[in-house]
């Protein structure tokens, strides 16, 4: 989509076009704009770990400049740097990501990745970035800028040297203006931790403006599997995903052929099923030549085909384990319980997994606040537009109370959810909200009640051991009484002490 | 019952309890329930009385505990005025009881007097016991006037009390007429209870008892425990009972407590209940035979429909045709009669009234 938007503003300059649109792009509001820096450079540390199977070990550091307004951030990861041949790709060119078009269940599928950083720095205060890049015994530093009317990345003050192999990763540091630091649900802090809480097999270490030093070590030893790069299903895609596939796929002399290829479940036969139900659509023509109107009837016309449902093996979610460690590392609770349930389809379609976690009691209110709802999509902490997101609505939708849980608001309760799928049914572009999807709403609401019920089962066992205390004092008052009124009634006041001593044992074992 | 054999049964209670305790089980009470679902009308005997449904309470039970407490201290102290040889009455008792429990607890044994008075309750059923052998008065009610001579030991002092010298004011029954009371002797043919008290002074004046050789009681109203307890005695001597009240829901609910016991009585059984008794009047069907009352009757109130009604229900009463035709007949035409309309003809018509229905042998059952 964003490609044929900016196709469409080629007479203006990209940065231009940045300017007028970046609330799209995650840069919209002081606080959010700050929090998108850090995610857009995590996310890229992150996943580049991931591909090189590495332990990531994140630093962030985050420093005021210019009260509500400057901060200088630096990123540094030890992940396998990026050799000097696409670094200016990597860091200086919009859409230049490997992302796109790869139909794989991934983190960065919101903004435009480190080039709108490098954009945002130099709209903002003119300067370009710095980064150190270690890659194979090769080291680079230099300062990276950005050409918008090429859309090209410029490199200066480079400097080269050799490296030990073993050295290895990525720095950038970057002053961005316009932003603002603050210690909330919105906050970088925030969002770090919650990073951490989902990727426990990050080490993750924060350096705030107010000079707190984070860290959020690494809780378990096993990296998250590998995330399969898979063909979309045909329920999957809107008009905009087809023309995208269309216009990348130039080895097709049709359109059909095209369609049994790049889609998963998309058979001669359904071919055929398709040309009957949208005959106006050329199915013949080569794929290049697909307009926006034909897409638009395609979709409609998948919807009305019967279809086998994907794989679902393509989900990974982050694991209960994973997120039981890191739960009990990062928020010491009383008592946690994770789902692990298997995956689901929503719009007929779209293979997903929702994995609820739920943490309650320990450290968790000690701020003073309860009732914390900790958003995810494929590991990526959501933290604006909670109001609109179904993630949100479903949490509210719970009756609580039936869970043990008086009031949400206070009570000492933390849930995380993460939705786990190739293709999450985000509410915008801003990608920080979930949409109503029902199956997904359903799917969320059931794990919810799933992890409820098991907390329930703990908070009622103490309730008890309470009561049961509160009951064996209820008893024990009124020993004293009966004793001595029971050996005067049977005639025997010297027998009281006994009667007594008797009472309390048994009171004792009964009620321990 | 003797006092010595109460003190004993209450003693037995205590022994059986500590049994328990060092058995390492947990004491326990056992009483029959007093639920309606476990109030029955024994035919046989016919009174009401409770049935075989028990309760069981525990110390160790939570909900039950503070109640098996204050049980024990009502049984040890209704002991201890045995033992001193002193009445109280039921608020007597709870004052003797409302006491804090020490020990830096902010809870007294008893807060309220109907927490005590129900447990007084559940130690008569549980033990057979009734309440004024726990030497617990309750409120005098009910006047005797006949050839009665009764020998009353109280207070250390023996009195000789003459039923027929009481001048006006008659014999005010007392709340106990077992303990300490002796009937030395009685010369009558029957025992006549007339509900209200103003037709009682009635026949006093009128000399109706002396006349009639009977025993003229009134209960003033609802019969009091020792009223009961002295219609039972002097039935057992073999004496027949009439009772004469008002032709109305009431009257007629006073006539068959007296006979069949109450609802909320009916763990009391037969000690209190007079199955022998016999109702004179008024009736409905007197109407029929007295044409001056036609003009006497006045309006039923809706409470005495709905009590109609109820009694209508009752197995033991509308077993009898009699009082089935009589109650319907309330429910139809919504009149009563009251006692009193006697008068309307002639100040001593009651008397003949009465002496006519005896006669003739015209009663309910």
């Amino acid at each position: 989509m964003a490609e044929n938007i900016f196709g469409g503003f080629k007479e203006y300059s990209v940065a231009e076009f940045f300017k007028k649109n970046r609330q799209m792009l995650g840069f919209s509001g002081k606080i959010r704009s700050l929090t998108t820096i850090v995610h857009e450079y995590m996310t890229n540390s992150l996943d580049a770990c991931g591909e090189a199977g590495i332990h990531p070990e994140i630093e962030v550091w985050v420093e005021e400049l210019e009260k509500n307004d400057r901060y200088k951030v630096k990123v540094r990861d030890n992940g396998p740097g990026i050799p000097e041949k696409i670094l200016g790709k990597a860091l200086g060119m919009m859409l230049a990501g490997t992302k796109f078009h790869r139909y794989v269940q991934q983190r960065g599928q919101q903004g435009i990745g480190a080039a709108g950083c490098t954009m945002y720095s130099l709209i903002t205060t003119g300067q370009p970035v710095s980064v150190v890049s270690k890659h194979q015994g090769k080291k680079i530093s230099c300062k990276l800028g950005i050409d918008f009317k090429g859309n090209k990345p410029v490199l200066t003050e480079v400097v080269r040297e050799e490296c030990p192999l073993e050295e290895h990763g990525l720095e950038v540091e970057g002053v961005f203006a316009d932003t603002k630091y603050e210690k909330s649900a919105y906050g970088v802090g925030e969002y770090l931790k919650r990073t951490a809480i989902v990727n426990p097999h990050a080490r993750i270490v924060f350096n705030s403006p107010e000079g707190d030093k984070f860290v959020y070590p690494k809780s378990i030893e096993d990296l998250p599997e590998k995330a399969e790069e898979v063909k979309p299903h045909p329920l999957g895609i809107g008009a905009n995903d087809l023309l995208d596939i269309a216009k990348a796929s130039k080895e097709y002399t049709k359109l059909s052929a095209m369609l049994q290829n790049e889609f998963t479940r998309i058979s001669l036969n359904k071919v055929k099923e398709l040309r009957e139900l949208v005959p106006e659509v050329n199915l013949d023509m080569k794929p290049s030549k697909l307009s926006w109107d034909d897409a638009e009837k395609l979709v409609v016309g998948f919807k009305k085909i019967k279809w086998i449902a994907p794989a679902t093996d393509s989900v990974i979610p982050i694991g209960k384990e994973q997120i039981e460690k890191s739960l009990r590392n990062i928020l010491n609770p009383e008592v946690i319980y994770v789902t692990n349930r298997p995956p689901k389809i929503y719009r007929g379609g779209i293979p997903f997994v929702v994995e609820v976690g739920i943490a309650y009691g320990g450290d968790i209110n000690k701020e003073g606040k309860g009732g914390v709802v900790m958003r995810f999509a494929n590991r990526a902490p959501l933290l604006f537009d909670a109001g609109g997101c179904a993630i949100t609505q479903t949490v509210k939708n719970v009756e609580w109370k039936r869970y043990e849980i008086r009031k949400f608001d206070e009570d000492p309760i933390a849930i995380l959810v993460n939705l786990a799928s190739v293709h999450v049914p985000y509410t915008s572009a801003g990608k920080q909200s979930i949409s109503g999807e029902d199956d997904v709403e359903e799917e969320i609401r059931n794990a919810l009640m799933e992890a409820g019920r098991h907390v329930q089962k703990h908070l009622s066992g103490r309730r008890r051991e309470k009561e049961k205390s509160t009951k064996k004092k209820a008893i024990m008052r009124y020993v004293g009484q009966i004793s001595g009124d029971m050996a005067e009634l049977a005639g025997n006041k010297a027998e009281k002490e006994e009667i007594k001593v008797g009472l309390q044992k048994m009171i004792e074992e009964r009620f321990e | 019952m003797g006092e010595k054999e109460t003190i004993e049964k209450l003693e037995d209670l205590g022994k059986s309890m500590i049994k328990q305790v060092k058995k390492r089980e947990s004491p326990t009470f056992e009483t029959p329930l007093r639920s309606r679902g476990n109030i029955e009308y024994d035919k046989s005997v016919g009174f009401l009385r409770l049935g075989a449904k028990k309760e069981e309470r525990k110390f160790l039970n939570v909900a039950q505990a503070k109640t098996f407490m204050q049980t024990v201290a009502v049984a040890n102290k209704t002991k201890k005025f045995l033992k001193e040889g002193l009445h109280t009455s039921i608020r007597g008792l709870y004052y003797q009881l409302k006491f804090s429990l020490g020990e830096n607890l902010d809870e007294s044994l008893f807060e309220e007097q109907t927490e005590s008075n129900a447990l007084i309750e559940d130690l008569e059923v549980a033990m057979g016991i009734k309440r004024e052998d726990l030497h617990l008065t309750t409120d005098r009610k009910g006047v005797v006037a006949g050839n009665m001579i009764v020998k009353d030991t109280f207070a250390g002092e023996e009195t000789t009390i003459d039923c027929s010298k009481q001048g006006r004011s008659g014999w005010m029954i007392p709340s106990d007429v077992d303990n300490g009371m002796e009937f030395v002797d009685v010369k009558a043919d029957y025992v006549l209870v007339v509900e209200k008290d103003a037709l009682w002074q009635r026949l006093n004046e009128d000399r109706f008892w002396k006349k009639e050789k009977c025993i003229l009681i009134t209960p003033k109203g609802q019969a009091s425990r020792g009223t009961r307890r002295l219609l039972r005695r002097l039935a057992d001597k073999g004496l027949p009972v009439y009772v004469f009240t008002d032709c109305d829901a009431w009257g007629w609910y006073i006539y068959w407590t007296i006979k069949t016991g109450s609802m909320t009585l009916a763990y009391l059984g037969r000690d209190f209940s007079i199955p022998e008794a016999r109702f004179l009047g008024v009736t409905m069907a007197d109407i029929d035979e007295f044409e001056f009352l036609k003009k006497l009757t006045i309006k039923a109130k809706p409470i005495d429909i709905k009590r109609a009604e109820e009694m209508l229900s009752y197995p033991w009463i509308n077993v009898h045709p009699e009082w089935v035709k009589e109650l319907k007949r309330v429910v139809r035409d919504k009149r009563k009669i009251e006692q009193d309309a006697l008068q309307g003809k002639r100040l001593t018509f009651v008397g003949e009234y009465i002496r006519k229905k005896i006669k003739g042998k015209e009663w309910l059952p």
